[in-house]
């Protein structure tokens, strides 16, 4: 099993995959690589997603940041604590090279039979984690040559159809009978020399690891995967007071009333707690883990997860969510299968279509649109049939709904335009934020979920493809990227003003890239971090320097070559892309700083290049430095000096 | 108006105002405290040329917030009454102008509200001037009429000449200050005498 190092987002979080969902966040975690811990990880925030186990740290995260994967994790183990050891979730990595499991393959399959079979009866389809299942051999009838029972052979699957190797010797073909029975006896030996194997899985025999035909993972999942496994014995709390056992989602015991969430050394206010939390333990250290390539760390032991700030219950119940879950064969998986309406119709409009390709001018283009329109109506009505088909043709409703409102949005202005291409696309962002309930519960986890929504907010900002920062010439004001923030939410888990502007807070403490900046007027907005007053300023002086060489609009009477042309704050928002607040408060920056000087006039206020003060006057002299002159000079005449 | 009539005889050439003066911004007060310590400098750099130009030695301020001194009518921008204030207010810490106390000197100022003296050269340095026409000319030791002195013959052609009775009092106070004159008589036909 390997820690991968991974990569982070410009606000330190690690890139999710697609199709990956961030489940929890837990800070203050530590990892152990089976009984010793592992140096430099010993203080960071865990992220739970559908896929992986990310570790980032707190004090390097760019050099000390790991993902597991969670399909090489074979079976994982609750330790609640002990006194001063932290809670701890271990995860047992797979065995190398495991070949298949008949027991469960049997299992698998009686389940099948009875569940959907309907589906997979034309689509063989072998599993890639069955492959190194060679170990089965068949003897030949003509030559008595032993022969490896191929490796795509599934006893499940194989039917009369099913393509068969010769024998290697003779060159005679089995019979299906022959070689089937081969297979399970040789599975059964198998099974049989190594019980160890099913016996470590004393309660997994059903949502587990063992593998199982693709289809079939699908099936079960959507039918028996629901968020919380409620009759499971296992996913109860034993509260630590009266040790009554709990149902996972209460916070506090149904006897007794203690708090469940075990945050017994964590007093609310999360500011003092972190200090007395402890980020050592008094654990033994390992001295060199065994570093791969860049950072990755190979483990051949159990890794631990050291929850030294709590969380660690609710980790335990999402991570058992999602394993048995497995979102993450959906993402190798191909395709889901196009319905067989399709193949009905298939002969039908074969003819039509190819006639349609060779049809040139405006026929060939009708024609191309109805074949589109023909194929998105099947996308919708075939996504619709049933909650499964929809969960497979997910991804492709989604892309179809980009598409349309593209194409609607593309008759009215450019500006409804873009909101609206902001609102497609927010959908497929939706699965990444972050929310109250993915961080945990309760009263000191606030700062977390401040601090995540901060890294949420600051990679929405940073984010290239949306661009927020940039349209707005590179500063907004809170209140808008607020505004825009919900916006992109799509209406579900709006933000409070008053978690935005904390989380806004935080982005120094988090060196994050964007910075939140306060104008003396009390304005709050929020720009990149390498954005300096100095380049502003610089910016406007160009712009008004501009002024001087094309000739205003209008006659007016001073001498616009030399002076240029006031500028008011309208004007400046729409030179540069500001709000008008936004270009208010950068003119008076520039005032402040000297570099513009200002007309009121009758047609408002309006700045103009600084030719007051051009450094020709000298600073006000005080009465003190006055005096200091005068004697020094009257000194010098005298000859004292 | 006692500053036009006395300007009458200097304008012969047009005052050239300085570049700032058709800049429209130089105008409105600048917020910015180092912008508008050099705007006040500017300013007040400005009315002392322009005094010195038309030799003006008292400026009546309602009448000299609507000439062309406080009023560019090309640009159509002009001083506000309270800048003005803070302008003389700042020439004098400078030592630059002086409130004529109320319906002083000859009286003119009394209608027009207030007046104040414009120092483009301080009492000091019209003291210094006066003892050196003195000097130059041998009168030491005698005895002038404070008339003489500003309006006379004998002044004709000095920079003395034209200048304003109360100025010239508070020069020649100077002087006896230092002990090198010695000012009698009444107030019509005062007298002075040089040591």
């Amino acid at each position: 099993m390997f820690l991968k190092h991974i990569d982070l987002t410009t606000a330190l979080r690690p890139f999710y995959l697609p199709d990956e969902v961030l489940l929890f966040v837990q800070d203050n975690v530590g990892l152990y690589e089976g009984k010793f811990k592992l140096p430099n990880y010993q203080n960071g925030q865990v992220y739970l997603t559908t896929h992986r186990i990310c570790y980032v740290d707190k004090e390097d995260p760019r050099s000390y940041s790991v993902a597991l994967e969670l399909k090489e994790v074979d079976r994982y183990e609750f330790y609640a604590g002990f006194f001063k050891s932290s809670a701890k979730i271990t995860l047992i990595p797979k065995p190398p090279k495991r070949s298949s499991v008949l027991p469960s393959s049997v299992s698998g399959a009686s389940h099948q039979r009875n569940g959907s079979s309907l589906s997979r009866s034309d689509s063989p389809r072998s599993n890639p984690e069955q492959s190194p299942a060679t170990s089965a051999t068949w003897v030949c009838t003509i030559c008595s040559f032993s022969n490896p029972v191929p490796s795509n052979f599934d006893p499940v699957t194989a039917n009369a159809h099913t393509p068969l190797p010769p024998c290697l010797a003779c060159g005679i073909k089995p019979t299906l009978a022959h070689v089937l029975k081969a297979a399970i006896s040789g599975a059964n030996n198998r099974a049989m020399n190594t019980p160890s194997f099913t016996s470590s899985y004393p309660s997994l025999d059903q949502s587990g690891v063992t593998p199982r035909p693709l289809s079939e993972n699908l099936s079960l999942d959507l039918a028996s995967s629901p968020q919380t496994p409620q009759n499971d014995g296992e996913s109860t709390f034993q509260c630590p007071r009266c040790t009554f056992s709990n149902h996972p989602s209460l916070l506090s015991c149904e006897i007794c009333g203690a708090p469940l969430i075990s945050r017994k050394q964590s007093p609310p206010d999360a500011k003092s707690s972190l200090n007395d939390i402890r980020s050592e333990s008094p654990g033994p250290v390992i001295e060199n883990p065994k570093k791969t390539e860049q950072g990755s760390i190979n483990v051949s032991e159990s890794v631990k997860i050291s929850f030294r700030k709590g969380g660690e219950k609710i980790f335990y119940e999402r991570l058992k969510g999602s394993m048995t879950q497995r979102k993450w064969l959906l993402q190798d998986a191909p395709p889901a299968p196009t319905r067989s309406r399709l193949a009905d119709e298939d002969p039908s409009t074969s003819s039509p279509g190819r006639s349609g390709k060779k049809a040139a001018g405006i026929a060939g283009l009708e024609q191309l649109g109805l074949n589109m329109r023909k194929n998105n109506e099947l996308i919708i009505g075939s996504a619709f049939e049933d909650l499964e088909a929809l969960m497979a043709s997910a991804k492709d409703v989604v892309a179809l709904a980009e598409r349309l409102s593209r194409q609607n949005s593309s008759g009215a202005d450019a500006m409804s335009a873009e909101e609206n291409r902001l609102l497609a696309e927010s959908a497929s962002q939706l699965g990444l934020i972050t929310t109250k309930d993915i961080v945990g519960g309760g009263g000191s986890s606030q700062s977390l979920y401040l601090s995540e929504l901060s890294r949420n907010v600051a990679e929405f900002l940073t984010d290239d493809s949306r661009g927020v920062l940039k349209q707005a010439g590179g500063i907004i004001t809170l209140v808008d990227l607020w505004a825009k923030f919900n916006r992109a939410r799509g209406g579900v888990e709006l933000v409070s003003p008053m978690d935005f502007e904390k989380a806004a807070r935080m982005w120094e403490e988090l060196k994050l890239p964007v910075r939140l900046r306060t104008f003396r007027s009390g304005v709050m907005v929020v720009q990149g971090l390498d954005r300096t007053d100095q380049a502003t300023i610089k910016a406007l002086l160009a712009w008004l320097k501009d002024l001087h060489e094309f000739p205003p609009e209008k006659e007016v009477p001073w001498d616009w070559q030399q002076f240029g042309m006031g500028v008011t704050a309208q004007e400046t928002a729409d030179r540069f892309g500001w709000s008008l607040g936004v270009a208010e408060e950068e003119l008076l920056m520039a005032e402040e700083h000297g570099a513009v000087c200002r007309e009121e006039g009758l047609e408002g206020l309006k700045f103009w290049v600084n030719y007051i003060d051009m450094g020709d006057v000298k600073p006000a002299k005080s009465q003190a430095q006055r005096d200091q002159e005068a004697i020094v000079k009257a000194l010098k005449k005298s000859g004292m000096i | 108006m006692a500053a036009a009539s006395t300007a009458a005889a200097g304008a012969d050439t047009s005052f050239r105002f300085p570049r700032e003066y058709s800049f429209p911004a130089f105008f409105t007060r600048q917020t910015n405290l180092t912008t508008h310590h050099a705007q006040l400098s500017k300013w007040s750099a400005l009315v002392l040329a322009y005094a010195r130009h038309h030799r003006i030695f008292r400026l009546g301020l309602s009448a000299a917030a609507d000439s062309d001194l406080f009023y560019n009518r090309r640009l159509d921008r002009r001083l506000g009454m309270p800048d003005i204030r803070e302008l003389l207010d700042f020439m004098k810490r400078d030592g630059r102008i002086e409130y004529a106390s109320g319906g002083g000197g000859d009286g003119a100022g009394g209608g027009e509200g207030e007046v104040v003296f414009v120092y483009w050269r301080k009492p000091e340095e019209w003291a210094r001037k006066i003892e050196k026409y003195v000097e130059e000319t041998g009168q030491k030791g005698g005895v002038l009429t404070v008339y003489e002195l500003g309006q006379g013959e004998g002044t004709r052609g000095t920079e003395i000449h034209g200048i304003d009775n109360e100025v010239l009092l508070k020069a020649l106070n100077v002087l006896v200050r230092k002990g090198r004159a010695q000012i009698f008589g009444q107030d019509d036909s005062q007298g002075v005498k040089f040591f």
